[in-house]
């Protein structure tokens, strides 16, 4: 488009001078009105529409840049119209001959550079008008665009129009024009300092388009104008657009001016509490987030004076700030509100100098806000805010910061829930390798022979527990059985467990240097007397472990087993045909961490028969409760023992923790329950007699 | 769990109310770790209404048994509701701690 203008632009010129002085080129002769008003519409069409093809110029909310581009680009080309036609005049003065050439090249100069002037100053002016506009705006702007194009055409036909038309034509686009007019709302989003600026400028292009106005309203008459008139109709309008629109947005911006400040202020509030939403939510420490609290409400309210206190909990290492005022004076202002009951609620007092109170204490002061810091929960601490005038601060100011405190709080609390969840997640993830690691270290294959029959159940309450068992095959066809429970939970528990595990493992090996077969394995009570020894070191110092150890011989039908603070063995004797617990005493692991400990510990012997069943547990089985917190106890774990005994093994078993699943139904597992049930055979099938 | 405490003629008189389990042990290891307690001839603690010890609870006496031996501060319980009392049989503290029935009995000791 820009090549075509130009070629337009040297087509007008060139009509023009043929126009003025016919001789420049006798074979062509004079072009006829027309053609020149033709070439003149063309040119215009050509500046409009490259105008009109450019971006927006209009840069996010940078009107001033707009307004600045407008006047010191195009709006310059009043100057340089001003410049060319005092040459002339001059010229005209020193040599009074001079042709009117000169001046009709320079007329021809002036009209192209007017008309770039009015494309880019209407242009730009669209793009204010159709800031955040309507779709019913924008399609009236096209239409008025399509209006004045016509008026181009006006000018070619002409006569062919009733006056009265071309009028009413011209009368409605000015309308039309002035309606727009009325769409300032750009003006809304500019400070003060861009208001006066605005106003400037708005003057500056008007003030531009004034020197054109002149300079072509003194040239129409001029005698040595040898051309035919300009275009008139549409770049009148166009000017008159242009002129008007800049006169309105100088007057909105204008009488806009004194509440400026007041609107820049609202802006400025709303402003800061979106950027302390932002940079709060950015946050990585309450005490960032009451600093950006802190500094954000001084700004926006524009406090003289102001302190935060922040009640220092939670261990966080921020006890408040003060702004312009020391922790003395903020303090003794605080006494005072403390003594009117006034501390920590929402309070605003704007004749401070009323109250003798603060009179007394002599701070140059006039108006107060107390803002507290809370959620549901609780109080975090209180915002203070002063001013020097009195009625210095208002209702707005008062719902600002509540909404600034309140955001405040949520981030902090928000801050406090991540906090919890990662502390939590570790703790998970602490539990997860405890539970795996107590895993690991139940056996997971029970001894077979044919001449027991165990079954066993091992379940961990959610939190690791340290409830074991194990097992071990000793030569001669013996079986040393181990159950045990060591205090505590968690990692602590598990890792206990491990030990007691290792322990049991090196103290049951054949002694080399034994004398007879008794001495070749650890009896039952010599093996916790050293294991309490060896614990002795290791356990802290309010932990302990119950145990107990059998070692089942199959060969002497007998067994032999010492009780460490651990639950009693539960028994049903065949010969009897009778229930009943062994009670034998037995002091835990590491109650006693010295020599002394022998003393206070018993092996038990038993000759077995075929068809008895030893049920043997840890306390997560007795000490189960039901809902109204009794426990499940010695007693009904011996009567589902004297309902149950003939069955096999894995049976019983089955039944007790049925019973138990019922008795205990809907409340939460509080320890590990582990339960072992031995029924010793009553023949040997494999070996036939 | 409440632990209320009366001296007499230096005697100490705990008295424990609830359930001793892990959270209110914290507590009964605070009062036992003060180094005032020692002073004490003897440290009575009422069970009466102890309603249940968990194995925390039992380790906190456990813990303070030895510094208690050393400090010739004896250390006797009374008052015990059986289903306590069978816990700390079973763990066979009843053959290392003095367990009297009566408050009187434990006076006299």
């Amino acid at each position: 488009m820009q090549p075509f203008a130009l070629l337009s632009w040297v087509g007008l010129l060139v009509c023009t001078l043929l126009y003025a002085r016919p001789t420049l080129a006798p074979g062509v002769g004079t072009p006829p009105g027309w053609l020149l008003l033709g070439v003149q519409a063309v040119f215009a069409a050509a500046v409009f529409l490259q105008e009109r093809a450019r971006p927006d110029r209009l840069r996010g909310l940078d009107f001033v840049g707009l307004l600045r581009n407008l006047l010191f680009g195009p709006g310059l080309l009043a100057t340089v119209c001003v410049l060319l036609h005092l040459i002339e005049r001059l010229l005209k003065a020193e040599m009074p001959g001079t042709s009117p050439l000169l001046f009709t090249v320079l007329y021809t100069v002036n009209v192209g550079l007017f008309i770039l002037f009015l494309a880019r100053t209407n242009y730009s002016w669209r793009s204010l008008v159709l800031f955040r506009s309507s779709a019913r705006l924008r399609r009236i702007w096209e239409w008025f665009e399509l209006l004045l194009g016509i008026t181009l055409l006006l000018s070619l036909v002409p006569r062919s129009l009733p006056y009265s038309m071309t009028t009413a034509l011209l009368g409605g686009l000015a309308v039309l024009g002035v309606y727009i007019s009325s769409h300032q709302k750009w003006v809304a989003y500019l400070n003060r300092r861009q208001k006066i600026q605005a106003v400037l400028l708005q003057s500056g292009v008007i003030v531009a388009m004034g020197v054109f106005a002149a300079y072509f309203l003194q040239t129409q008459y001029d005698p040595l104008l040898v051309a035919p008139a300009p275009q008139h109709a549409f770049l009148v309008l166009n000017a008159f657009f242009a002129a008007f629109y800049a006169f309105m947005g100088l007057m909105v911006t204008f009488f806009n001016l004194p509440t400026a400040g007041v609107f820049e202020q609202k802006r400025e509030e709303i402003l800061s509490l979106q950027r302390l939403t932002q940079l709060i939510q950015k946050s990585q420490t309450p005490e960032e987030v009451y600093r950006m609290l802190f500094d954000s409400a001084i700004q926006t309210v524009e406090a003289d004076a102001a302190w935060l206190e922040v009640e220092s909990i939670d261990g966080i290492d921020y006890s408040g700030q003060h702004y312009h005022i020391s922790p003395e004076q903020a303090a003794a202002i605080q006494r005072l509100l403390t003594e009117y009951n006034l501390g920590h609620i929402e309070y605003l007092n704007n004749d401070l100098q009323n109250s003798a109170g603060f009179r007394s204490l002599d701070l140059p002061y006039g108006s107060l806000i107390v803002m507290p810091l809370r959620s549901s929960k609780r109080q975090y601490g209180a915002l203070y805010m002063l001013k020097e005038q009195r009625q210095g601060f208002d209702r707005e100011n008062l719902s600002i910061l509540q909404t600034f405190t309140s955001q405040t709080v949520l981030s902090i609390e928000n801050l406090q829930l991540m906090q919890a969840s990662i502390q939590n997640q570790l703790v998970q993830e602490e539990l997860k390798i405890a539970s795996s690691v107590q895993d690991s270290l139940i056996p997971k294959d029970l001894p077979i022979d044919n001449w027991f029959e165990i079954s066993s159940h091992a379940q961990a309450a959610k939190e690791v527990g340290g409830d074991f068992y194990d097992f071990l095959h000793l030569p001669g066809r013996r079986l040393a059985v181990l159950i045990g429970d060591v205090s505590g939970k968690g990692i602590t528990a598990a890792f206990h467990v491990a030990q007691m595990k290792g322990i049991f493992h090196a103290l049951m090996q054949e002694n080399p240097l034994a004398r007879n077969e008794r001495e070749k394995f650890p009896v039952p009570s010599k093996f916790m007397a050293q294991a309490n020894n060896a614990l002795a070191r290791c356990l802290e110092k309010a932990a302990f472990i119950t145990a107990s150890l059998y070692i089942i011989d199959y060969e002497h039908g007998g067994f032999v087993f010492a009780r460490a603070g651990h639950c009693h063995t539960l028994y049903y004797h065949s010969i009897k045909e009778e229930v009943s617990y062994f009670h034998t005493a037995g002091l835990g692991l590491g109650i006693i961490r010295n020599d002394s400990y022998e003393k206070h510990i018993k092996n038990q012997f038993y000759d077995y028969n075929p068809g008895d069943v030893m049920v043997i547990y840890t306390d997560g089985i007795v000490e189960a409760r039901n809902a109204a917190g009794d426990e499940y106890g010695e007693d009904r774990l011996q009567f589902m023992l004297e309902q149950t005994y003939y069955m096999d093994a894995a049976v019983i078993k089955e039944k007790i923790l049925a019973d138990l699943e019922e008795f205990s139904r809907g409340q939460p597992m509080h320890d590990d329950q582990t339960l072992l049930v031995i029924k010793f055979r009553a023949s040997q099938p494999d070996i036939p007699l | 769990m409440k632990i209320n405490q009366h001296t007499t003629d230096h005697t100490l008189t705990l008295v424990l109310d609830g359930e001793l389990d892990a959270s209110s042990s914290v507590l009964l290891d605070t009062e036992l770790n003060q180094p005032s307690i020692l002073e004490n001839q003897k440290v009575l603690i009422d069970c009466q209404r102890l309603n249940y010890i968990s194995s925390a609870g039992l380790g906190v006496f456990i813990s303070h048994l030895q510094r208690f031996q050393d400090a010739s501060v004896k250390l006797v319980f009374f008052n015990m509701q059986e289903k306590v009392h069978n816990v700390f049989e079973i763990l066979g503290l009843d053959s290392l701690l003095t367990i009297v029935p009566s408050e009187a009995e434990a006076t006299a000791i």
